[in-house]
């Protein structure tokens, strides 16, 4: 018999289900990709679905359920902030509370009503999920743990450091004093959505100076250990509808209206802001060091989504390597619980490495078929050998390539089985993909997926990234050659490639390589802007008929403009 | 054979007042099914809530479930499932109206003692009369509809005397969709309007002073609503939840009960009475149309089939003389169908 967990996180952001089996992840999805909402907050039924499915079980298998926090510490959190911004809270407070009374506070009924699951249901720390998430998937057998995201029940930050199937957490950074709340905040100042632009915010920063640091830190005093200090009368987490104060606004001049100008103030405070988030993260990170002695390090919580700061923690601490599995955010969590459940808990050998996040649903070629059909494209089928030689040659001409084949990539990253893909010599690349499909903001970078075998080759990068989680410099003489993906400050959120990963997009670089010399392709998310990414091939239909992206690839069904 | 337009989207033709096209050529229900679809009315059913009410409704006596069988590939599917997938202990529930198949017989056979699940068999020519007079009539009720009223009715019978709340057909999600209590989705669907208004016709007028069939239900409402009275039970289908295609059921059944294709069937690779063939006949001839073409439709609609599929499957692939023993067992002839006139 084997041991089957379910993990599941959910009604924040990004709610997602995990499927372990016997330790082995056999199935994870984000609720988004099939309810079709971005960052879904909703319980996962259609991802627990799914995992079910995967797992070939139904609710009365299930073992073990695992939530990714625990919520009764968390409304304790939630309640005793609303009375201290009390009355400026009231409004939120009303707005919060039949959500925690109807279900955030009632999992077990939940899973009774939905599933019919009446087992035993354990609650994670928020952040012991996030270590989890990393260090019991992750390649080391012992490793320093550094969790980082907005606010977990209490935690915004956490030490710890995790050995066989054990983690210990050696300290935590609490609530209101965040970096990721910080950085959300000042997202949500320069004009972006909250949870979905600090991304942005990122890619933003390379086009400034961080002239604004100094203003940050009046902000937020930092120790040398990485624990910082929010100055709450910059904030509002709880009080009205922003998360910063009028103080904050005369600190830094007039908060950017959403969709509008972008000014070189914007791009300034996104570069201080990033600047800021990686010293403290590289603090952090030091003292994390000086604490454990270990060099090898799992990052986890949404803050390690940034790929920048992620490669400067490789290059300014002692760490010799890193690891960051693919959904690093909240999503991760339903991974990082059932993990716990299995390795922590019950003490289970660890048996399984994360190398690969394809762990959502496939489609038959039967189902592609009727897809396309059934929405009146025209296509044809071609063998592998000759579809590469084919999709190389679309790129070279420019074309955009709807990459669509094998398990959804589990995470916000897409990693060649949900892509977009684009030539990487044409300067002019990125303005095609914004006009004809993204419709992205133009500041915004497109990342480059490179053979790992000749990644070094093209750009500085101290290790694999093979879930676009850690970004490169762009070698000076290779600049020019791959414009496409080279971001103003010469950075690239690089992906590589091992054939071993991903045979058939490995090959079709192979292909573009043997055209252009050059091993590597823009890389972007099968999606319209402000939709989550493609699931099913109907999803990939859609977005090809709604945009005028040059040629859809379903496996070896082919369909051009 | 009356060759009426059809939709530019399903296979059903114009047939007012139930279905009309537009000036593009597209179907009311297509039309009707896009916008829900749009309105985010289209939801898919999830398996995680088919298992909940397996728990539900999962009977605590011998058998967890009755599964109505026919040896066509859908229900023994269905069977399979309901054992292998869900670990249930299944009963499974033949009914013969006389006319079925020795194929479907032997493909009934072949799958329980392959799942080593309980056979009740139930074999009957009670509604030949009944048939018979339909024929002659030349009435639009439609004799799968009336079969498979006698069929629910027995089976919901067959459930309670075993104790059973849990009736498992196969029907794909082409078919019926609601859980089929407390209602039946088929009745008051546009596609089946006629047929069903023209059933009830054929029974009033032909059936309700026959001894014989004085009890005979009018409708499947009715079918239902004596049930309610008798039992706590639920008719489910698992197609309606499994995320697979019809093609990966197919492949399973094949491999693991020996399910086999007959040789000759309507749609094409199913597998049906010999009633099937006549009822098919009669419903192209009323209606232009038949269950099958809306099932299909449905299934073109929810990206399960393509058009081009749905009309090579829906090709009448049979003569005459596959209708002739069919009519001589019913007491009927050539002459009652008007063959001389038309031609299928």
């Amino acid at each position: 018999m084997s041991m089957n967990i379910l993990g599941i996180s959910c009604f924040y952001h990004d709610a997602a289900a995990c499927l372990l089996q016997d330790g082995k992840i056999t199935a994870a999805a984000s609720e988004e990709r099939f309810n079709r909402r971005k960052n879904s907050p909703l319980f996962p039924i259609n991802a627990v679905n799914f995992c079910l499915q995967r797992g070939g079980l139904t609710a009365g298998e299930i073992d073990y359920v695992g939530f990714y926090e625990q919520p009764y510490l968390k409304f304790y959190r939630v309640l005793l902030s609303h009375l201290r911004a009390y009355p400026f809270s009231f409004k939120n407070f009303l707005a919060t509370m039949p959500d925690w009374l109807r279900e955030r506070l009632t999992l077990p009924l939940l899973l009774k009503n939905e599933l019919g699951y009446e087992g035993e249901v354990f609650f994670i720390k928020h952040h012991l999920s996030h270590a989890a998430s990393a260090f019991l998937v992750s390649p080391f057998e012992e490793a320093a743990i550094l969790t980082a995201d907005g606010v977990g029940e209490w935690a915004t930050m956490a030490l710890g450091a995790g050995k066989a199937g054990q983690i210990r957490m050696i300290k935590e950074s609490h609530f209101p004093d965040s970096l990721g709340l910080f950085y959300t905040a000042i997202t949500t100042y320069l004009g972006f959505e909250a949870l979905n632009g600090e991304g942005k915010v990122m890619g933003l920063a390379g086009y400034g100076e961080p002239v604004y640091l100094e203003k940050l830190k009046e902000m937020v005093s930092v120790k040398p250990d990485g624990s910082l200090r929010l100055d709450q009368s910059f904030f509002g987490f709880n009080k009205g509808s922003r998360m910063y104060s009028g103080k904050l606004v005369r600190a830094l001049g007039k908060e950017r209206a959403p969709e509008s100008k972008i000014e070189q103030r914007h791009c300034d405070i996104a570069s201080s802001l990033q600047k800021f988030t990686e010293d403290v993260l590289i603090k952090a990170a030091n003292n994390l060091y000086r604490e454990t002695r270990l060099d090898k390090l799992c990052l986890a919580g949404g803050l390690f989504l940034n790929c920048l700061a992620n490669n400067k923690i490789l290059e300014h601490t002692p760490f010799k390597e890193i690891f960051v599995q693919p959904a690093a955010g909240d999503s991760g969590g339903a991974l990082g619980v059932a993990s716990y459940i299995y390795h922590s808990l019950l003490g289970k050998e660890r048996n399984y490495v994360m190398e690969d996040a394809c762990l959502g649903p496939d489609f038959s070629r039967t189902r592609i078929r009727r897809a396309l059909v059934n929405a009146g494209i025209n296509f044809r089928e071609m063998e592998d050998g000759d579809l590469f030689k084919y999709a190389a040659g679309l790129i070279l001409q420019d074309k955009i390539v709807g990459w669509f084949q094998g398990q959804m990539e589990f995470g916000p990253r897409a990693l060649g089985n949900r892509s977009l893909l684009a030539n990487p010599c044409n300067p002019g690349m990125k303005d095609i993909l914004n006009s004809k499909v993204k419709k992205r903001e133009p500041f915004r970078p497109y990342a480059p997926v490179v053979l790992e075998e000749r990644a070094d080759e093209f750009f500085r990068i101290k290790q694999p990234s093979p879930f676009m989680l850690i970004a490169g410099s762009v070698r000076e003489e290779k600049a020019a050659v791959i414009p496409a993906v080279t971001h103003v400050d010469k950075t690239a959120r690089v992906q590589t490639l091992s054939r071993k990963a991903n045979p058939r997009l490995w090959q079709l670089i192979k292909e573009f390589e043997q055209l252009t010399g050059i091993p590597l392709l823009i890389n972007t998310s099968f999606n319209l802007r402000g939709e989550p990414i493609v699931c099913t091939p109907e999803d990939a239909v859609s977005c090809f008929k709604r945009s005028r992206m040059d040629c859809l690839i379903l496996d070896n069904c082919i369909a051009e403009r | 054979m009356d060759t009426k337009k059809i939709c530019e989207r399903c296979v059903l033709p114009e047939s007012r007042p139930g279905i009309w096209l537009d000036e593009e050529g597209v179907c009311n229900l297509c039309r009707e099914y896009e916008k829900e679809k749009k309105d985010g009315k289209k939801g898919i059913s999830l398996e995680t809530e088919f298992t909940k009410m397996l728990r539900n409704y999962k009977s605590r006596g011998e058998y967890d479930c009755l599964v109505m069988c026919s040896g066509g590939k859908d229900s023994t599917a269905a069977l399979y499932y309901m054992k292998k997938r869900y670990k249930l202990n299944p009963l499974a529930f033949m009914f013969d109206n006389g006319f079925e198949t020795e194929d479907a017989l032997e493909n009934v056979k072949n799958a329980v003692e392959a799942l080593g699940v309980d056979l009740v068999y139930f074999k009957s020519d009670f509604m030949s009369g009944m048939f018979s007079r339909l024929v002659k009539a030349g009435s639009g009720a439609v004799i799968c509809h009336l079969c498979s009223l006698w069929y629910m009715d027995l089976t919901i019978k067959t459930a309670a005397r075993y104790g059973i709340s849990l009736v498992i057909a196969g029907w794909t999600k082409g078919q019926s969709r609601e859980g089929i209590f407390p209602g039946c989705a088929c009745d008051n669907a546009p596609e089946f309007s006629a047929m069903a208004e023209e059933t009830g016709k054929f029974l009033d007028r032909y059936c309700k002073n026959d001894p014989r069939y004085k009890d005979f239900p009018r409708s499947m409402e009715e079918v239902l609503k004596r049930a309610r009275k008798r039992q706590r039970c639920v008719v489910l289908s698992p197609h309606w939840f499994l995320p697979f295609e019809a093609e990966t059921s197919l492949e399973t059944i094949k491999k693991e009960l020996g399910w086999k294709t007959p040789e000759q069937s309507y749609p094409a690779k199913t597998t049906n009475c010999g009633l099937n063939f006549l009822s098919v006949y009669l419903s192209l001839k009323h209606y232009g149309y038949t269950h099958y073409h809306a099932e299909m439709s449905r299934l073109i609609r929810q990206g399960a089939l393509t058009r081009e599929e749905a009309l090579e499957a829906l090709k009448v692939n049979f003569g005459a003389e596959r209708l002739a023993p069919i009519l001589k067992k019913l007491g009927c002839g050539p002459e009652d169908l008007a063959f001389g006139k038309e031609s299928i």
